[in-house]
């Protein structure tokens, strides 16, 4: 309790409670304007943290993490372009309400959603770290490729019409990810020779190219055919949810929240794979699952509590095995470093008051987080006031920018042309674009995983099935695939048998 | 943050006024831009050398974060750009791995060594539960039982890969041992699980397990003990004869720059080395200040160059 009162004082002193606010505005900032995202604020901020104290510095940086993770779903909902990867999912259903002029339910909805998983996930982790922790590490390679291919066959839930076209999608995406330098066995693949493609395309680079380019490009044609306005959202009002709107949905949200907090505690994984898990999951426990897809609250809640959750899950391995889950964490754990906080079991003893101040800056940065959001809500929904086509001009500046921030490369800026205008093409010729995503997110992770599962079995495909957490996801991915094509050709099958009977009957029977 | 991204906006105006200037004064008239190559650990310190560099020159050094292909691309990038001193990569023994691993068309000999900053040393670790005190114990018992030694290091071609086969080809276990590749520092964890048998990385991620107890470190690569782990013997004490590999790091501007900028450079650096903040930044991030001029940095390029030439050479890796 000494200990407790003591980091409350350092971690709630003036200087380190505006450096969680600072950071948690920034995170928001860079999270909301799509193109920029939080792991580019994360790199900025970094070096400014050398020169603070430790917990300013960790009030900071975490700020920043979560701030970042909850403003990604700001553009997700109201443009239709997630900020970050893991508000990829959050588009599914939160720009469909933004459309049916639901826009600041649904953001003040999934604030308050990402609070609440960031929050329970905090709790499962102060409560339960050394047993998640224990857990995390029996998932091996095996495991976690089960796991993903668990994830993938979700692709079947997103593929809308077609179950082909889905898939194609899923497809287009893994092979988009192989491009570059193969880590394991350091070959290039598809390079043809040039050093650029060594570099591959950036998940985030994909991710602009598939959310935004397509929405800029529609917005132009738009306006210079004179054609459909149906982005004029007239109703920009700043409507709160009421908590009984949030109590409807509280064990889904507990639900999804554990869910997020057990992925973002397995090494490999991350937020966009709990954000897509969670909404298939929605969707499968709900009363109504046709309404998915069309602007249903539930799939705004289930990505956003997971994705968060996934911050407090992600500082499991962090913290007790010094393993950074995603690309904000390994910056978050070189900022720790660099104040002499060595991750690992050692830090609970040798450091246990900064673990509290850890803690309670988590807390005042889901705080500060819902206070900005809610407050920011008005402000944002004008965004849908202004003209379409001036809007497109703005986004397509900030993903250039933003796509050159990543790793300061021109040809990150070419390849959100070029992966822009065939992902315009694809959603023309009706390819859905997130089981892309999907792909594009869980494809090296697949491939890593397996790879070195067979690697360490020396060659013995039967580890996918000896162990058990690696059998029953495997077994589930192929439950749903196969329900799904059984389901896909039966209905094609009455189609064309309806068909039939329709050219059959030329003279009517009756 | 603003002071990011208006050094950068500062760094690219200069340029293009850069451009236009006719005579030119001193140098450094503008902020020198510094490539870093790779994430995480070798980021950070990069961009403390920057931030301290700039305080013992008139003109900042500006940290941009140039990763992917391995290092490949950062290299290729200052490569392309003048000898004029204002482009300077934060570089390491990845320029031969590169090189020889097919993945850029020029060596070491394309660069002009500015000055050497800091090492790191990368470290054996065993399970706790092993029974293994030495490289020694381990290889007799692998040859005992005749079951392939699992070593966790990162990709095939990378340093810790090549130095992994260096410990194993001098304690006879080349051919006993699968290498497993990791990324992400995912080596020690899947090490504690007991999917490996060992695993090769750098010290800063096994020592909180070393000193929990939930693995052991039985040696680090280099030829003497490092400041960090004092209690660690050296792989050449722990059984594998006469092994000394440790990663360098340093600064290096394209070929051909004028000797009097690359002294200023070369100063700005050593003062940056001798500060407190870089050597206590060493002892939490885990790496040794190591300062060398440009001239003995050179020679070791070259030196180091030919060894892992021939260590890839034997492991069929090398493609040029």
């Amino acid at each position: 309790m000494d200990l407790l009162l003591t980091a409350a004082q350092v971690a709630l002193a003036p200087a380190a409670l505006l450096a969680v606010l600072a950071g948690t505005l920034l995170g928001v900032i860079f999270g909301a304007i799509p193109g920029l995202t939080f792991t580019v604020a994360m790199a900025l901020v970094v070096p400014m943290s050398f020169s603070l104290e430790t917990a300013p510095a960790i009030g900071l940086l975490l700020g920043t993490y979560i701030g970042g993770m909850t403003g990604g779903s700001v553009p997700a909902i109201l443009l239709g372009i997630p900020g970050t990867p893991s508000a990829a999912a959050t588009v599914l259903d939160g720009y469909p309400l933004t459309r049916r002029g639901k826009a600041s339910l649904a953001l003040g909805t999934a604030v308050v959603a990402s609070a609440f998983g960031g929050i329970v996930s905090l709790i499962v982790m102060v409560v339960s770290v050394d047993m998640v922790a224990k857990l995390a590490l029996r998932f091996g390679p095996a495991e976690t490729f089960g796991l993903l291919v668990f994830g993938l066959s979700t692709i079947c839930g997103l593929a809308q019409k077609s179950l082909v076209k889905g898939l194609i999608a899923g497809v287009l995406g893994l092979m988009v990810m192989t491009i570059g330098i193969d880590e394991m066995e350091g070959v290039q693949r598809l390079t043809f020779g040039t050093v650029v493609m060594q570099q591959g395309i950036s998940l985030l680079v994909a991710m602009i190219a598939l959310f935004a380019v397509p929405h800029v490009i529609d917005a132009f044609v738009d306006h210079y055919t004179g054609g459909r306005r149906i982005e004029a959202v007239a109703d920009v009002r700043a409507e709160l949810p009421t908590i009984r709107d949030i109590l409807r949905d509280f064990w889904l949200m507990l639900r999804c929240a554990l869910l997020g907090t057990g992925i973002g505690a397995i090494p490999g994984t991350g937020g966009p794979i709990a954000a897509f898990l969670a909404y298939a999951h929605a969707q499968k426990s709900s009363k109504r699952p046709e309404r998915f897809g069309k602007g249903e609250m539930a799939g705004v809640v289930a990505p956003e509590t997971a994705n968060n959750a996934v911050t407090g899950g992600a500082m499991i391995p962090l913290l007790s095995l010094g393993i950074p889950g995603d690309p904000a964490t390994a910056i978050l754990l070189s900022g720790l470093l660099i104040h002499g906080l060595i991750p690992g079991p050692m830090l609970f003893i040798q450091n246990p008051g900064e673990i509290y101040q850890i803690y309670l800056a988590i807390i005042v940065a889901y705080v500060s987080v819902v206070a900005i959001q809610l407050l920011g809500i008005r402000f944002f929904v004008q965004v849908l006031r202004v003209p379409a086509h001036l809007l497109a001009v703005g986004i397509i500046i900030m993903c250039a920018y933003g796509a050159f921030a990543i790793r300061n490369s021109v040809f990150d800026v070419i390849s959100v042309a070029v992966l822009g205008a065939m992902a315009y093409g694809l959603m023309r010729v009706g390819i859905p674009l997130t089981p892309i995503i999907l792909g594009l997110v869980l494809g090296p992770a697949i491939e890593r995983e397996f790879r070195t599962a067979m690697i360490l079995s020396e060659g013995d495909p039967s580890v996918f099935v000896g162990s058990l957490p690696a059998a029953v996801f495997l077994g589930l991915a192929v439950l749903i695939v196969g329900t799904q094509v059984v389901r896909a050709t039966r209905a094609t099958l009455s189609a064309r048998r309806t068909e039939d009977k329709a050219s059959a009957s030329v003279t009517p029977s009756e | 943050m603003t002071k990011g991204i208006f050094a950068s906006v500062l760094v690219s105006a200069a340029m293009a006024v850069g451009l236009a200037a006719p005579a030119r004064a001193e140098f450094p008239e503008k902020p020198v831009e510094m490539t870093i190559l790779f994430g995480s650990t070798a980021q950070t310190i990069g961009q403390l050398l920057a931030d301290l560099m700039s305080k013992h020159m008139p003109e900042p050094v500006v940290p941009v974060a140039r990763t992917g292909g391995g290092g490949a691309v950062g290299y290729q990038h200052v490569h392309g750009t003048a000898a004029d001193g204002y482009n300077i990569v934060w570089n390491s023994n990845s320029i031969s791995t590169s090189y020889h691993g097919g993945k850029i068309g020029f060596d070491h000999t394309a660069f002009q060594p500015i000055a050497k900053i800091s090492v790191e040393v990368p470290a054996f670790a065993v399970r706790a539960d092993s029974g293994w005190d030495s490289l020694a114990d381990m290889a007799a018992d692998i040859k005992a039982s005749g079951a392939k030694l699992k070593v966790g290091a990162s990709g095939k071609g990378s340093f810790t890969h090549l130095s992994t086969e260096a410990i194993l080809a001098a304690v006879g276990l080349s051919d006993m041992a699968v290498h497993v590749p990791y990324d992400q520092g995912r080596a020690p964890v899947e090490l504690i699980a007991g999917r490996l048998d060992a695993a090769l990385q750098w010290p800063g991620q096994f020592i909180s397990h070393h000193e929990a107890g939930t693995l052991k470190i039985l040696c680090v690569t280099s030829a003497k003990r490092i400041s960090q782990l004092p209690d660690v013997p050296s792989c050449a004490e722990s059984g594998a004869e006469g092994l000394d590999l440790v990663m360098w790091r340093g600064l290096a501007a394209p070929a051909g720059t004028p000797p009097e900028t690359v002294a200023k450079l070369e100063e700005a650096a050593k003062m940056a080395t001798e500060s407190e903040e870089f050597k206590a930044a060493a002892q939490t991030i885990g790496f040794e200040v190591d300062y060398a001029d440009h001239a003995a940095f050179g020679e070791l390029i070259a030196r180091d160059d030919r060894t892992i030439a021939d260590l890839m050479g034997q492991l069929g890796l090398k493609a040029q």
